[in-house]
């Protein structure tokens, strides 16, 4: 489903330039759940923002279900983007003067979804994350671990092939951290393809498989 | 005290730190409190300032009134003067008025003097001294005195080298030897804002005057007796009116009396079209302060922390407060100096582009009530501009904002309503703006349209009085015209030239008239025409079209036939489809029998304005005063009082039939014709070397004044709407701006979920958008509301005109769109990186 070819990104600082990302060479099968860790200022966020399409600005070869990503224009990536990928940020970045409801419609709003059906699948979400009593309070009304789970359920709500997750579990208890594999897991064996940056060895062990990235090269696969 | 200045200097400090608010701030308070003095510095001068004379608000006028024939302020004659300076009761004094002129001769050129003949009473009433000798006597009043005159500073100046001997000598008016027995004072005329009247001779009755009560010609000005309110005297007045009707129930039924302060009758044309620009320029402020207040409130944000520590360090609310209030004083205060200097440059180029006819005009400029009024709306404004966020900025959670950290959620929702609401207002404000001024170039591009029914290209005219002295007979009148046409016709570059008794755009010469066949019509409007005699070339000259019958011609001599031709509006009124040619007509209200008072008039009522014009006017006296008159053509109408004037009947006469002393010669050249003003002198002067001419023009020009006030007007508010159209762009740009740079982080997020370029323009015009519509919609209403107050201002469109509410509706729109715009394309190039990044 994605395939990486020498990917390289880099900061020029004056005349210099520092890599962050040195020749990635990274294939992921549809239906993985691939751990990428590394120690801090390794490229995890750097590499998932490239396969996320936030950033744009990188070197090399990316296909993405077969598309050359790398070709394409700025219409067709968020076109592709839209379609396929959900994305759980490692610091939540839900929007504070919308409601938990609101928050999850933001996504179907980008996506031509009708209301009726909006409302249909934001309600399904609700459900499913057991949040329906929170709908209509701010984030700044919930706890770091509801915020996260707005967080996933957002990400998940136009119900990606492919979800990114940056430290899902980063802030959380153990407990909360734990509810959020599960869930993860639980999706993987649906069918959804993920790829999620971890600290933790026991998160790891949700994957199939472990990316290690040390200074921008891929250091094991 | 310390503490001020510290305050002071720590306020320039911070205007000098932020330079872009400083100028933008400066600049939008400079035009807005600059627009204001200038206009306050004119509508001083010309509305609020008490006129220059003693007692100014115990002076009116007098005027008669008859409703009945939609008659409105119209001149007494000298027996009804008489009876009403020796039979009101409650007046103190009572003067009369009328306009004239002299031939000056004697010395240099020959010159036409613009003059009056007024009671010895005026300058008493009026509490003027003259600078030189003394004011009329009494006994000066009685005909057949020594002959006196009075002169002005500027003739005193002008023609006599400011000669101190001046006094006790003789000067040659029309022909007779007057002694002149004083100056006045610079800058003295009577009334304000009329022609400027240069020689002044005590005014007098024949007994024939004394036996023409229906003949009313003379302006009566009167002081109010000490402790009588203009209200008692109108009903005093009244009453008098009521008894003169029973004693002369020929001339003075359904006569009343109308009694008008000095200072209204002076101001009362140019009050509509000042206000409605006073309360522009207002808007204009209101706006730029709008938009500083949101400027200022943007820095607030800023300096959130600055406040929190200040108070964490024990600075108190009222120190705090006047730290903003020195600040925002201290900007209106350097924007009101600014503004000041705007205004002392566009009072000059205003005074330059006035018409001459705004009363008072040399008195204009910024003096010490327009520099207290400059102090005032600066010191306002800065009150005003400091306080509304000093109250806020001063009361914040200072534990909650230290905590918050550099990445505050600035604002919060309570100051963005603030800004919202400045937003609206300067919408719905510039909206009121661009309708009024729409409106106005709407009436003007009306008044374009309409035709003023002559050519008046290549057409120079100016005017000629003859003294009655010399030219006592027709014959004599008519041997001038004739001769001067001869000379005038045959010079070079000439296409033809004509006399005319009253000129269009210029003179105002009315008269009854009767239609044979038709009774007198309750309409009174219908039996009310313009006359004016004319030389046999007039219609060609002017390119008046003759659209049946014929033009007068070389067979209309005083020994022919009577004959009239009429205008189109008269013939239609009168005649509807049938041809009128071979009809007659007569002057007068047809109504000989009715007693000797009414037969006298010609019912001359010539705009009381120029009331004395007609001092010279023909004696046709005799038993065929009024003789029938055989109609042999119908013209083109001519909007003769002004583009925007209601056609009224015309009629013709040939001048050689009625001539007058008063005439204007018309002359229609190939090419421009401003160059044959000497050579067209030469030729008068080679007929009567001591005829002066005077009031040269072209027609052209005289179109153009006709139309100057409105022009000037319509420069002015339109002027004024796209200042304020640039300043509520330039808010709603600032608005708009300040809440992308507020909300980057969340555009950033949903770019990451999804948006696309349009979605976040979307997004942010649709924010801007919102408050522009809600200002828009206001807008009009309040449009709707007031633009009713500007209906005597408007020619040819309603003051609810869907059409230009809808243009500037359109335009603002358009200009919002393009405001909101600029800052959401830097919105939709928002990095989402960069917002993620924010961790
Ligand atoms: N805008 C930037 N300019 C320069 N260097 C940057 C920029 N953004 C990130 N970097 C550098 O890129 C490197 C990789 O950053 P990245 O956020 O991908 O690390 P990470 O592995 O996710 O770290 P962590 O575990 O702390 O989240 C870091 O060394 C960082 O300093
Ligand atoms: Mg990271």
């Amino acid at each position: 489903m994605i395939s990486l070819r020498n990917v390289e990104k880099f900061y020029e600082a004056g005349a210099t330039k520092n890599y962050v990302l040195r020749r990635i060479n990274l294939d992921v099968a549809e239906g993985e759940f691939i751990s990428v860790m590394g120690p801090s200022g390794s490229g995890k966020s750097t590499l998932l923002h490239v396969i996320g399409m936030h950033d744009t600005a990188w070197g090399g070869e990316y296909f993405l279900d077969g598309q050359p990503v790398h070709k394409l224009g700025k219409k067709e990536r968020a076109e592709l983007r839209n379609k396929t990928i959900g994305f759980v940020f490692q610091s939540y970045h839900l929007l504070d003067h919308l409601t938990v409801y609101e928050n999850l419609e933001i996504p179907l709003s980008y996506r031509d979804t009708a209301k009726r059906e909006r409302q249909s699948v934001v309600a399904d979400a609700l459900d499913r994350f057991h949040i329906v009593g929170k709908k209509d309070l701010y984030p700044t009304q919930l706890s770091g671990g509801q915020q996260q789970l707005v967080g996933v359920a957002r990400a998940l709500i136009a119900s990606p092939k492919l979800l990114l997750a940056d430290e899902p579990t980063g802030n959380l208890h153990s407990s909360q951290g734990k509810e959020i594999m599960e869930l993860f897991k639980r999706l993987n064996d649906e069918g959804t393809t993920i790829i999620q940056v971890t600290h933790s060895e026991q998160n790891a062990t949700y994957g199939s498989r472990i990316v290690k990235l040390e200074d921008g090269w891929i250091v094991n696969n | 005290m310390g503490t001020i200045w510290q305050d002071l200097r720590y306020g320039f400090r911070m205007l000098w730190k932020s330079p872009g608010f400083t100028t933008v701030a400066l600049l939008a308070l400079a035009l807005g409190i600059g627009a204001n003095t200038a206009i306050f510095s004119v509508v001083n001068a010309v509305l609020l300032r008490p006129l220059p004379y003693r007692d100014p608000e115990r002076l009116t006028l007098v005027w008669w009134s008859a409703p009945k024939l939609s008659l409105d302020q119209f001149p007494a004659s000298a027996p009804d003067f008489v009876d009403w300076k020796t039979r009101s009761g409650v007046f103190e004094r009572v003067a009369a008025f009328k306009g004239a002129s002299f031939n000056l001769t004697g010395g240099n050129e020959p010159e036409r003097v613009q003059s009056a003949a007024v009671s010895a009473d005026l300058f008493p009433m009026l509490g003027v001294q003259p600078r030189l000798g003394r004011a009329f006597a009494d006994e000066e009043e009685q005909p057949g005195h020594e002959k006196v005159a009075l002169v002005s500073d500027g003739l005193w100046q002008r023609r006599f080298g400011a000669n101190p001997g001046l006094v006790g000598q003789q000067v040659a008016l029309n022909g007779e030897s007057y002694t002149v027995v004083g100056v006045l004072p610079p800058n003295f005329n009577f009334p304000e804002g009329d022609t400027k009247i240069d020689l002044w001779v005590p005014l007098s009755f024949d007994p024939k005057e004394m036996s023409q009560r229906g003949s009313r010609s003379l302006i009566v000005a009167a002081s109010l007796k000490p402790g009588v309110t203009r209200e008692q005297a109108g009903v005093g007045m009244n009453l008098l009116a009521k008894r003169m009707a029973e004693e002369y129930p020929a001339t003075n039924a359904d006569w009343g009396i109308q009694v008008q302060p000095l200072t209204e009758a002076i101001t009362e044309d140019q009050r509509p079209a000042l206000l409605i620009l006073f309360a522009a320029v207002g808007f204009v402020l209101a706006v730029a302060c709008a938009n500083v207040a949101n400027l200022h409130l943007v820095r607030a944000a800023t300096r959130h922390k600055e406040v929190a520590v200040r108070v964490a360090l024990g600075a108190s609310r009222l120190r705090l407060v006047r730290q903003f209030l020195t600040e925002s004083v201290l900007l209106a205060g350097v924007g009101g100096v600014l503004g000041l200097l705007l205004a002392v440059w566009g009072v000059d180029a205003l005074k330059a582009v006035l018409p001459s006819d705004v009363p008072r005009l040399e008195e204009i400029g910024v003096d010490a009530s327009a520099l207290g009024f400059t102090l005032l709306v600066s010191l306002s404004v800065g009150v005003l501009l400091g306080l509304a966020p000093a109250l806020q900025r001063t009361r914040p959670d200072v534990a909650e904002v230290l905590k918050e950290g550099s990445q505050s959620v600035a604002g919060g929702l309570r100051r963005n309503r603030v800004r919202a609401a400045l937003v609206i207002a300067e919408v719905a404000l510039a909206l009121m703006l661009l309708t009024g001024a729409g409106l106005m170039l709407r009436s003007f591009w009306q008044l374009r349209e309409v035709s003023l029914g002559l050519d008046p290209e290549n057409v120079l005219t100016m005017k000629l009085t003859l003294p009655a002295q010399k030219y006592e007979d027709a014959s004599r009148q008519t041997a001038f015209s004739e001769q001067l046409l001869q000379r005038v016709m045959t010079m070079s570059g000439v296409a033809s030239a004509a006399i005319t008794t009253s000129l269009p755009l210029s003179d105002t010469s009315m008269t009854d008239f009767v239609v044979e066949g038709h009774l007198r019509q309750e309409d009174v409007e219908d039996q009310i025409g313009a006359y004016s005699s004319i030389s046999t070339d007039y219609f060609r000259a002017l390119r008046i079209p003759v659209i049946r019958g014929r033009a007068f011609n070389e067979q209309d001599t005083e020994k022919s036939a009577p004959v009239v031709i009429i205008s189109e509006t008269l013939a239609r009124a009168y005649f509807g489809d049938e041809d009128p040619v071979g009809r007659r007509i007569k002057t007068g209200d047809g109504d000989e029998e009715g007693g000797e008072a009414k037969a006298e008039g010609k019912g001359e009522n010539k705009d009381k304005n120029n009331a004395g014009d007609e001092e010279q006017e023909q004696g046709k006296g005799g038993a065929d005063e009024h003789p029938w008159m055989t109609i042999v053509g119908v013209v083109g109408d001519v909007h003769r009082f002004g583009l925007d004037e209601k056609l009224k009947p015309e009629i013709y006469f040939p001048y050689r039939q009625q001539p007058g002393t008063e005439m204007a010669l018309v002359v229609r050249a190939a090419s421009n014709p401003s160059g044959m003003t000497a050579a067209v002198r030469r030729e008068v002067r080679a007929v009567d070397a001591e005829q002066p001419v005077y009031d040269i023009e072209t027609m052209s020009q005289l179109l153009s004044e006709s139309i100057a006030t409105r022009r000037l007007s319509v420069v002015l508010l339109a002027v004024f709407a796209a200042l304020a159209l640039v300043l509520a762009a330039v808010g709603i740009y600032g608005v708009v701006s300040y809440s992308v740079a507020q909300r980057t982080h969340e555009i950033g997020v949903r770019m990451a979920l999804g948006a696309q370029g349009r979605d976040v323009l979307r997004l942010v015009v649709g924010q801007g958008m919102i408050l522009v519509c809600v200002g828009l919609l206001l807008g009009i209403g309040a449009s709707l509301a007031v633009m009713h107050t500007m209906s005597s201002l408007l020619f040819g469109v309603s003051a609810t005109d869907p059409a230009t509410f809808a243009c500037v509706s359109v335009l603002l729109a358009v200009i919002a769109l393009l405001a909101c715009y600029i800052p959401a394309r830097r919105a939709a190039k928002v990095d989402p990186m960069v917002a993620l990044r924010y961790e």
